[in-house]
């Protein structure tokens, strides 16, 4: 049995692992990554599922990537390079759109020609959600203190944490707090009259919810959603040139140049622990590597349940895992084409193409297909995000093919019955045929169809519940309750075992916060 | 001035009397009006067929703060607990739950041996959780802006009881208030008839289903103040439904408040920004400096107050509360009660949350549920004279009847589909209680709304949601009881702490009032 010494061995080589590693490999601490897959990325990899045709697997747009990241590890010179996303088009189901354009004044008219109201509520509308991210940003980077706490360190954290709320004014206070409170579409309501722009925006508010944009709590996600910075503009989405996996291979080259070693082929059975104390880990593999610290980037459920025995953890923190929310409710479904398609709200080939079509008609829509998955099925008419990389990025395909993301909502991990392969293939008709009643082409295009459950999304890339947040982004498992009430400081009960996955505070989306907010408690603490 | 007076109380509730009451005490000239003829606001009693008098709003006598009867100094009527909490429909029968938890615990083991076991330390943290709010509810609300000494001891007591809580409870506090009833109940028990009896709490007049976030809130606010052990019904008052309205009326005539019932409020005067007086219905004029409404935000501020002395974006925060009431009444005269135990308290025909869940979900596409969510009471079974010798009267409580929320205005017809479809759920439970009905009245949100002058059709003044309560209530910025016009004071249910807590919020206008008054 062959064993090696490191100061620090990191668990999993997704976007935070990758990011822990790097900032602890700046420290000087003499760090390792284990991926159990032969690709780095977790959930943002690019595989080339159909030969010649490259597909971001699982997420597919970036915004959330925090830029104090890509400044400390100069991401941009190991590859980093976002292409914007500059559209968002939704058909109608009059044979009309609604657009939103990369130029607000162009998309102003367009919002004009639906409701002026809505054109004018607009502009309001985003300078207020600018405002909301530029509150909650600072908690983004703030290590959450426990209000039940006595310690100076948590009293002055939560001191601070007051203070930065009264430092935003009652309006502003006011404003945060309706949003972290109610329903997309209640929030929505209150600003616009067009029921599909009032879908269309409610849509980035139920993303990896098991919510429905009438369930309060979700105006919360649409927050986080917009809280998309890319070189410091808020708000832009964009691609990875190269697809997402691009990303996580800069930060794992990143991370090697500061002196990190990036394994794959490495699952990790469990965590060694003696006398209370993690000392290294056993690989599937039978070797052995030996650390005074060994960092999840896992979810919770992995974490705590999976990689150690249950007799090192307290009890409460059992109960916490075991009651922490995962409940996948997305999938993807990923074509290769042979051409592009024709929508019949913009028929041909358009600029439209080069950003995202959501299928969000309207708000009616998306609660039938939320209730579709209350009840145990996948939505028969799901809301869709779709976009074509390849538009933008011609290298993620043949010349002259195609390759085009579904984004889907709702599939429920506990479907009835289970997931089966014909049940999976069913979920991807369901898809397709939604999507031919909008572009009635694709289905005479498609050379290869990629379906993705959440048992599927669980099984490839080890998220529990196939939930792309590593648990459900609601109010009551976020900041100091992330993932535990008593261990959302990235700590563990065991000595020497870190948490750093985006099943901590803030998590979510590639963002990396909770990566480097894990890095730089571990440097601080030993 | 002949006819003038220091302050006028629009609104003879129980918050109304309350306000007026503290007001007379501290020194004031008191006028209380009512376009009703008798007190009691919504939860007065009225006749729906010959003998048979009903008061659906008066069911849950709510809680009155001990602040609140120290502050005015009367002494609540007698109560009594009621000896079943809530009684859940089964798919063989009915689950009844002592609000004893040793007996409840009994009545769970055939459902569940481990949440018989769990039963008492289940409702007993329920317990402390509803208590916090107890404290939160007898203080202004303390808000983000807290500026003066009272604001900020407000503010660290509200903290300190929740630090004194200790940590496993405040956390569950806090990770409670958001979450759905459901995900709350299954967290905690097993049992699905169990879930289902507690889970309907967290929907009361509220358009949301047991899955969206936010009912537990709802769940605990309405047992605030409840016995322990209790998970839905209240202590009702042992003298008859207006029991308290009568000791709150006899203290405030006591105080010398005038009061004058028949006679509604058209107007609100309002002349360079500050209150005049009001214009009632009948053209008269009266003077005053200060105006306490207790009717609901938007008809205050909406119907009673012209617009011209509010600014645009405190109008827009005002019609962006959301009412939306979608619980009918049916009120049945019957010659016989079904045999069922609670039916002094509350008894639910929806057997699983996954039931009431779809019911909700035509309040979504602002329909009546196919199967609604019926809750049976019959207040005869408590009060005396409600009903001739022998015979009782049952309410209904029919969830969803998203219809109200319809822009487009419906027809209004007594014979609705709300009492086929109630009929078809009570039949399926109690078959035999159709043959005992004499006379049924309905009433729809829009009934209630036309009847009761309550805008949307709720009892509630504006949803209890997180995001419409506390400060946040009636609307972000005017939580302090203070409208934005001078001497304009909102001391009813659209206030802090809301629906439910009786007189909490007439008295804490009262308070404010007084305090102003002081500072001028």
């Amino acid at each position: 049995m062959s064993t090696s010494r490191y100061d620090a061995i990191v668990i999993g080589g997704g976007h935070n692992g990758l990011i822990t590693a790097a900032y602890l490999a700046r420290a000087g601490r003499k760090t390792v990554v284990l991926e159990k897959r032969p690709v780095l990325g977790g959930a943002a990899v690019t595989e080339q599922i159909f030969p010649g045709f490259k597909f971001s697997v699982f997420s597919y747009v970036v915004s959330l990537l925090r830029p104090e990241i890509i400044r400390d590890l100069d991401l941009p010179s190991h590859g980093l390079q976002i292409l914007p996303l500059e559209s968002t088009v939704t058909p109608l189901d009059n044979g009309d759109y609604l657009a939103g354009w990369a130029d607000p004044d162009e998309t102003r008219h367009e919002l004009e020609r639906h409701s002026p109201r809505d054109a004018e509520a607009a502009v309001q509308f985003g300078r207020l959600m600018h405002h909301m991210a530029m509150a909650v940003k600072p908690i983004l980077a703030m290590v959450p203190p426990d209000p039940a706490s006595l310690a100076p360190s948590d009293l002055k954290g939560l001191l601070k944490f007051a203070g930065h709320f009264r430092s935003l004014g009652a309006e502003r206070f006011h404003a945060l707090h309706k949003l972290m409170t109610m329903s997309s579409a209640d929030y929505l309501d209150e600003w616009y009259e067009f029921d599909p722009l009032k879908a269309t925006k409610s849509a980035s508010g139920i993303i990896g919810t098991f919510l429905g944009p009438r369930s309060p709590g979700s105006a919360y996600v649409l927050l986080h959603h917009y809280m998309g910075e890319i070189d410091g503009a808020f708000r832009a989405w964009g691609f990875q040139k190269g697809g997402t996996g691009a990303i996580s291979e800069s930060i794992a080259s990143a991370a090697r140049a500061l002196g990190a070693e990036v394994r794959t082929d490495a699952g990790v059975a469990h965590v060694i622990v003696r006398d209370g104390r993690a000392v290294g880990v056993a690989l599937a593999n039978g070797n052995e590597l030996h650390a005074p610290i060994v960092v999840s980037s896992l979810d919770p459920r992995r974490t705590f349940v999976d990689l150690v025995d249950k007799k090192e953890l307290p009890d409460e923190l059992l109960s916490e895992v075991s009651r922490y929310r995962f409940r996948g409710s997305s999938g993807k479904v990923n074509l290769a084409l042979s051409g592009l398609p024709s929508f019949t709200c913009m028929p041909g080939v358009g600029p439209h193409l080069r950003g995202a079509i959501s299928i969000s008609p309207s708000l009616e829509y998306l609660e039938r297909a939320y209730d579709d998955a209350k009840y145990g099925e996948f939505s028969r008419n799901p809301y869709m995000d779709i976009v074509i990389p390849s538009m933008i990025d011609p290298g993620m395909a043949p010349p002259g093919k195609h390759v085009m993301s579904i984004f889907v909502q709702y599939a429920p991990y506990n479907l009835n019955g289970g997931w089966t392969d014909a049940k999976r293939e069913a979920f991807g008709d369901a898809v397709v045929n939604t999507l031919e009643r909008y572009a009635p082409n694709i289905k005479s295009l498609i050379l290869h169809r990629q379906v993705l459950t959440p048992a599927d999304i669980e099984r490839i890339t080890g998220l529990s519940e196939g939930n792309i947040f590593a648990g459900e982004l609601a109010l009551q498992q976020l900041f100091f309750l992330r993932p535990s009430s008593r261990w959302a400081k990235y700590r563990t009960p065991i000595r020497g075992y870190w948490q750093c996955g985006s099943g901590t505070h803030p998590g979510g989306g590639i963002m990396g916060a909770s990566g480097r907010l894990a890095a730089l408690e571990i440097v601080k603490a030993t | 001035m002949a006819n003038g007076y220091d302050v006028i109380v629009i609104g003879a509730s129980a918050d109304g009397l309350v306000a007026a009451t503290a007001l007379a005490k501290a020194g004031k000239r008191v006028l209380v009006v009512d376009s009703a003829t008798a007190i009691g606001g919504e939860s007065r009693a009225f006749e729906f067929a010959p003998g048979f008098v009903a008061a659906p709003f008066a069911l849950d006598a709510g809680w009155v703060p001990p602040v609140v009867a120290r502050g005015i100094g009367v002494a609540p009527p007698p109560s009594v607990a009621p000896e079943f909490s809530v009684t859940v429909a089964t798919n063989d029968g009915f689950l009844a739950l002592p609000v004893d938890a040793s007996r409840a615990a009994t009545a769970i083991k055939p459902h569940s041996t481990r949440d018989a076991a769990r039963w008492p330390a289940f409702v007993s943290q329920l317990r402390k959780l509803s208590g916090f709010l107890e404290v939160l509810y007898q203080t202004p609300a303390p808000d983000v802006d807290a500026v003066s000494f009272s604001d900020l001891s407000a503010l660290l007591g509200v903290g300190g009881a929740l630090r004194g809580m200790g940590r496993e409870d405040m956390t569950e506090l806090l990770r409670a208030l958001p979450m759905s009833v459901q995900d709350f109940l299954d967290d905690h028990l097993e049992s699905t008839s169990l879930k289902a009896a507690v889970g309907a709490g967290g929907v009361r007049d509220l358009r949301q289903g047991a899955r969206s976030g936010g009912t537990t809130f709802n769940l605990l606010h309405y047992i605030v103040g409840a016995p322990a052990g209790s998970v839905r019904a209240r202590s009702r008052w042992k003298g008859g439904w207006g029991a308290f309205g009568t000791v709150l009326f006899d203290a405030a005539r006591a105080a010398g408040v005038t009061i004058k019932l028949g006679r509604g409020v058209a107007r609100i005067l309002v002349r360079d920004d500050a209150v005049t007086g009001v214009l009632m219905d009948d053209a008269e004029e009266i003077f005053a400096r200060d105006v306490v409404s207790t009717l609901d935000p938007s008809h205050t501020m909406l119907r009673l107050v012209d617009p011209v002395w509010l600014d645009p974006e405190f109008i827009r925060a005002v019609r962006n509360i959301r009412y939306r009431g979608c619980t009918a009444l049916v009120l049945y005269a019957v010659d016989k009660l079904p045999e069922v135990p609670g039916l002094d308290s509350v008894v639910s025909l929806t057997p699983t949350l996954t039931d009431l869940e779809r019911a909700y979900d035509a309040a979504k596409y602002r329909q009546l549920s196919q199967t609604p969510h019926v809750e049976l009471t019959a207040p005869s079974l408590r009060w005396g004279g409600m009903a001739p010798e022998g015979k009782h009267v049952v309410v209904a409580r029919v969830s969803y009847d998203g219809r109200e929320a319809s822009p487009e205005p419906r027809a209004l017809n007594p014979d609705d589909d709300v009492t086929a479809r109630a009929a078809s759920v009570i039949a399926r439970h109690l078959p035999s209680f159709e043959n005992s009905v004499l006379a049924r009245a309905v009433l729809t949100p829009h009934d209630i709304e036309a009847r009761f002058g309550l805008t949307g059709g709720t009892p509630t003044h504006g949803e209890v949601a997180l995001d419409q309560i506390l400060f946040m209530r009636p609307v972000a910025g005017s939580s302090r009881y203070a409208m934005p016009i001078d001497g304009l004071y909102l001391g009813g249910p659209g206030a802090h702490p809301g629906p439910g807590v009786t007189g909490a919020a007439g008295w804490l206008a009262a308070r404010a009032l007084i305090r102003n008054k002081r500072k001028a």
